[in-house]
């Protein structure tokens, strides 16, 4: 098989991207989308020029590298899996194919494909976990959680935390994202204690990335790798006002280290 | 001259571990604050002791060279988490479980660390459900259980078919916590390159930031390695191509030892690979093997449909070999007997590398319903793969490298044979022996990460005489300069062939003498086509652009550059190693009817290598005694 | 101490005020479309219906300035809302398809800003009378301000007719996403329920633009006459 593809090429964040076609020679069938590229790749070396930059690592859909916007939809055309888990054989012999990265202000452009997706990261450190230290754990059957409960918070645990809700969403929001994680935790009685400070300061620190705010359009879910449900925007919209009502105003005060020993 | 005391607490067995921790000395909060610990990697392990570190009070830089320490490769284990809690009243133990992770590992592991991982996994589930891991549970609202790779006992608990994930999610937030209290600072997209030694002690790394290609001096009082395995090295494996041994074998270099590196996890049952382009083999559960049939036609090159070869003309060949355990025989005997039947010239698909993995017979049985609820999403995963439609036609499986139970040599304290380098996860050799149990690797991560390495780094750091040292330290100067001259090395050879190409061709080779079975004269050869192989390398490496900038060729390229290196020390150790054991089959050691066959007299020890520059590694032999189980001889017939 | 009114400034919490004051607004389009249906009854029951209201001026105009209230903030906040969120994306893609973002969610601004300038239109047109002078402030035979009268001469000039019926479209779009996502962004979601939810919108807007529409074209059309 044989393709065309326009592809992104940006040198640095700073710098001006431009448009740049590629063909694709000798690709078969069973090749996945990664492995066409990297064939391009290889050409591109031997000749001495630069390689395209695209991310990728565990190739099988969960680690959540793998970032390509194609022919318009981030992770291409068919649903429910990552970039890496697309096959060629899903495009006709000498398609043309367009491959773009995340856009967003809070995904800056690293280099071709590659973004900074540390703004996630950053959105987790504000809340996104239970402040347990390690040790000191009660039995694990201490409490009970109803099986319907455990499904579905691990739905919504699911996310890999790829960014493609925020690559579709018109408004580059990252409702999904925070609604996974805010869900996941609320569900479960461990996340329980720190439900109201979580919502409060993980929803603070996507406006603070600067990512849209959501217009329930859904088309987060429909490219989610693991269509996870925007029923969870709806409980962490919940959530988020049950926290106006139950300690409305100020943010969670960070914890200083060590309070004890000074 | 390099001594391995492994520092075992003496006295019984079931109270090593406390009475190590009760002897260890303390480090006073106050002093906590002020000493510096580097954590490399950010798997179950790393992000776990990263975590617990810096929840204890240290000050953490925590390194990853993913964008995210959420993408470590401990995120795409499937199956589940072993331990020993006996939720379902059917004799499990923490004897139970040391003794079948002993015998799991064929008795080449030290009784004492098994025994500890068997007694401080019951903390693990408790504290992953402390944060708020969605564990699958029962109606009752209980953890459930399944068993899991061929053991009698259900003890692994499981997220779906995403455990992996979850307890690196969970491991993730911890260290998400650590880091917005400031105790741990993140240095993502970051990778270490060497290892700075001053006085003989771990100081510090040299890490390359990868986005601006500035390559830059960490110090601290003591570093960690939790970089994870080296099953890269064959090129096509089971890992995610970041996954590499290049931190390791730095450690290596600068006088850690590297300890049975030829203990090498074939997992079964991966789909085969299809072609030369691909870059990845892709695991398909074990469970698959409770119904599937494993088989191959009688005749080589036998290219028929499979349907329509007759079933007088199939040879269902883990049934005949192992008519006791029959498909479910233990990974390495059945990766073997795949190997053995495709070496035949039996095996079917592109390359005769592949074997069926045949459900007609369950479908016939059970209907087509039960099978698509049991394997569903599997079957879906491998026509995305293949193309091919599993319920109708049988699945074709290859073995695939999958997991590495050697790696740098560590005492009881976790600690190499460096004072201040500990070694966390399935980046050390500790536990595993010559071949890991299903649903242990996640164990032994986070039991190193959380409940071990926190207490033993702290007795270190307590006695350590640690002098302040800088990035001006003409060590690290060295350690900087060896780095900076490597990279431009790399980038001015300006050859005309790809890191890829390099990595394939070295893969190829271990694949094939130093793969699921080994025999003296292919190691030999080895041996001898690896160095020339090395050579073509320097010479005719291609790495465009530049090292100030985003280069993925150019981190690609050093990786290669140490697999190249390392496939020879794999090689030496498995030539070393005149037995069967595990994972670990040299053809000249089988009984004749080809089943391994172990040589307790000779060869129950670690074999761990010593760097020497300009010549051969030399081995020290840390040898196992076993006070508490009787080695037996592994029998699946 | 707290201060609610922060919880209400963030992206979240603007979108819930806006969900709010727009569920306001389309309670006030339902009544006011049930409200013009009279004018199928004749000039009696409508300009009845016209001087009961206006009998009640305290009432009247505590709803006018409270509507005029709610579409203000409403709006401000859509505009302060749009605004971030083309921010927050400021390279466009060069290829860019949906699969499941519907085109009336896609262009919420967009036929947000055709119902603003038609509802500025309507009020310059039918309540202050300044578009078409003609027909303000007459009175029928039993002394009542004749509204009915007003409608119809206006529905008979098709380019008014044109102008409300691009003004219906614009509603009727705008319905349609908005009350399933006020629904939504108020964190209403229910397995048992969410069907129900998800046709909330759709539904409302079918009615109050078929509604809305039998009347213009009813008079347009000569079924109602004066």
């Amino acid at each position: 098989m044989k393709f065309t593809l326009n592809i992104w090429r940006q040198k640095g964040s700073d710098e001006r991207g431009r448009f740049v076609t590629y063909e694709a020679h000798d690709v078969s069938s069973g090749m996945s989308f990664l492995e066409m590229l990297d064939g391009v790749n290889q050409r591109l070396i031997v000749k001495g020029e630069e390689p395209v930059a695209f991310e990728q690592d565990c190739r099988e859909g969960i680690c959540g590298s793998c970032s390509l916007v194609i022919n318009g939809i981030p992770h291409g055309p068919d649903r429910g899996i990552t970039t890496c888990q697309l096959y060629m054989r899903r495009f006709p012999d000498g398609a043309v194919i367009t491959i773009e990265p995340w856009r967003a202000r809070a995904f800056p452009i690293i280099k071709d494909l590659v973004v900074d997706r540390r703004a996630l990261d950053r959105i987790m450190q504000a809340g996104g976990y239970v402040s347990v230290p390690t040790g000191g754990a009660v039995d694990g059957n201490v409490l009970l959680i109803s099986k319907d409960q455990a499904e579905t918070a691990m739905d919504a645990a699911s996310c890999i935390g790829c960014g493609a809700c925020v690559a579709a969403c018109k408004n580059a929001s990252a409702m999904l994202f925070v609604a996974a994680k805010v869900s996941h935790l609320a569900l479960l009685p461990q996340g329980k204690p720190e439900r109201t400070s979580r919502v409060k300061a993980m929803l603070e620190a996507m406006d603070r990335e600067g990512f849209g705010s959501c217009g329930n359009q859904n088309e987060c879910e429909a490219v989610c790798p693991k269509r996870i449900s925007v029923c969870f925007i709806a409980t962490l919209n919940r959530e988020y006002l049950r926290a106006g009502v139950v300690e409305p105003g100020l943010p969670a005060e960070p914890e200083s280290p060590h309070a004890e020993s000074v | 001259m390099m001594k391995l005391d492994p520092k075992i607490p003496p006295g019984p067995l079931e109270t090593k571990w406390d009475r190590r921790r009760f002897s260890e000395k303390l480090v006073s909060p106050t002093n906590k604050r002020r000493i510096t610990v580097i954590v490399v990697g950010t798997g179950l392990a790393g992000a776990s002791a990263a975590s617990t570190l810096g929840q204890l009070g240290y000050q953490v830089e925590c390194f990853c060279f993913q964008d995210s320490p959420r993408r470590a490769h401990s995120i795409a284990a499937q199956g589940g988490i072993n331990a020993a809690k006996n939720y379902q009243d059917d004799g499990d133990s923490v004897g139970r479980l040391f003794y079948d992770t002993i015998k799991g590992g064929d008795f080449r592991s030290r009784e004492a660390n098994v025994y500890r991982l068997a007694q401080v996994s019951t903390q693990i589930i408790d504290q992953c459900v402390a944060l708020g891991i969605p564990f699958a549970r029962e109606y009752g609202g209980q953890l459930a259980n399944r068993s899991f790779g061929g053991v009698q006992v259900s003890r692994t608990f499981y997220c779906r078919g995403q455990t992996g994930q979850q307890l690196l999610l969970g491991a993730y937030s911890a260290l998400c916590w650590q880091i917005e209290r400031g105790q741990v600072t993140m240095r993502p997209r970051t990778e270490m390159l060497d290892l700075v030694m001053i006085d003989g002690l771990a100081r510090g790394i040299v890490a390359r930031d990868l986005v601006t290609g500035r390559v830059s001096i960490h110090t601290a009082h003591a570093v960690v390695l939790a970089t994870g395995g080296y099953s890269n090295v064959y090129y096509l494996s089971t890992n995610a191509s970041g996954s590499n041994v290049t931190a390791t074998y730095r450690a290596w270099k600068q006088g850690a030892a590297f300890a049975n590196p030829c203990f090498t996890q074939i997992h079964p049952t991966a789909i085969p690979p299809g072609d030369a382009h691909q870059a990845k083999l892709t695991l398909m559960s074990e469970s698959l093997r409770n119904d599937g049939r494993l088989w191959v036609p009688t005749m080589p090159a036998d290219h028929r449909c499979p349907g329509d070869i007759p079933a007088g003309e199939r040879d269902y060949f883990l049934e005949r070999r192992y008519p006791r355990f029959g498909n479910l025989a233990p990974r390495d005997l059945a990766s073997r007997a795949v190997k053995a039947v495709c070496d035949e010239g039996r095996g079917v698909g592109p390359g005769g590398q592949g074997v069926y993995l045949d459900f007609a017979d369950v479908i016939g049985q059970q209907g087509l319903d039960v099978v698509r609820e049991r394997y569903g999403n599997l079957f879906d995963m491998y026509q995305r793969i293949t193309g091919e439609d599993a319920y109708h036609a049988p699945m074709r499986i290859y073995p695939a490298p999958h997991y590495t139970m050697g790696g740098l040599w560590v005492d009881y304290n976790l600690m190499s044979t460096i004072p201040g380098l500990f070694v966390i996860g399935e980046a050390n050799f500790a536990d595993h022996g010559a071949n890991r149990l299903g649903a242990s690797s996640l164990m032994q991560g986070l039991a190193d990460g959380y409940f071990i390495l926190p207490y033993t780094i702290g007795h270190y750091l307590a006695t350590a005489k640690l002098t302040p040292v800088g990035e001006d330290h003409q060590e690290s100067r060295a350690a900087l300069q060896r780095v900076t001259s490597r990279v431009s090395r790399l980038l001015n050879a300006k050859g005309c062939r790809t890191a890829a190409s390099f990595h394939r061709e070295v893969g190829q080779l271990l694949w094939n003498h130093c793969g699921m079975s080994r025999n003296q004269e292919g190691l030999k050869s080895a041996l001898t086509s690896i160095p020339a192989l090395r050579e073509e390398f320097w010479r005719d490496i291609m790495v465009p652009g530049s090292g100030e900038a985003f280069n993925q060729e150019l981190e690609y390229a050093g990786r290669v550059a140490d697999y190249l290196e390392f496939a020879e020390l794999l090689c030496h150790d498995a030539l070393h190693r005149e037995e069967s054991c595990g994972a670990h089959f040299r053809e000249e050691y089988q009984t004749d009817d080809g089943e391994p066959q172990r040589d307790d007299s000779r060869f129950a020890h670690v074999a761990a290598w010593e760097y020497r520059e300009g010549t051969s590694p030399v081995l020290h032999k840390e040898s196992l005694a076993f006070e508490f189980v009787q080695p037996t001889t592994r029998s699946y017939q | 101490m707290a201060r609610p009114s922060n919880h209400f400034q963030s992206s979240v919490g603007s979108k819930v005020v806006m969900a709010l004051s727009g569920l306001g607004l389309v309670i006030y389009v339902i009544f006011h479309m049930l409200g013009n249906l009279q004018v199928f009854e004749g000039a009696h029951a409508l300009n009845g219906y016209a001087a009961f209201l206006r009998d009640m001026p305290i009432l009247l105009w505590t709803a006018r300035i409270g509507l005029l209230n709610l579409a203000a903030l409403h709006i401000i906040l859509a505009i302060r809302l749009t605004l971030r969120n083309h921010r927050a994306r400021p390279v466009a893609y060069t290829v860019r398809e949906y699969r499941q973002a519907s085109f009336a969610s896609r262009t919420m601004a967009a036929s947000g800003l055709v119902l603003l300038l038609f509802l500025i239109f309507h009020l310059l047109h039918l309540t202050a009378g300044v578009i078409d002078p003609s027909s303000v402030d007459r009175l029928d035979t039993e002394g009542h301000r004749d509204v009915y009268g007003k409608v119809v001469h206006a529905f008979q000039n098709p380019f008014i007719v044109a102008l409300y019926l691009a003004g219906q479209l614009g509603l009727g779009l705008h319905l349609n996403h908005a009350v399933t996502s006020s629904l939504q962004t108020l964190g209403l979601e229910h397995a048992a329920f969410n069907r129900l939810f998800k046709a909330a919108g759709p539904a409302i807007a079918l009615v109050v633009v078929l509604g809305n529409v039998a009347i213009i074209l009813a008079i347009f059309l000569g079924i109602v006459r004066g």
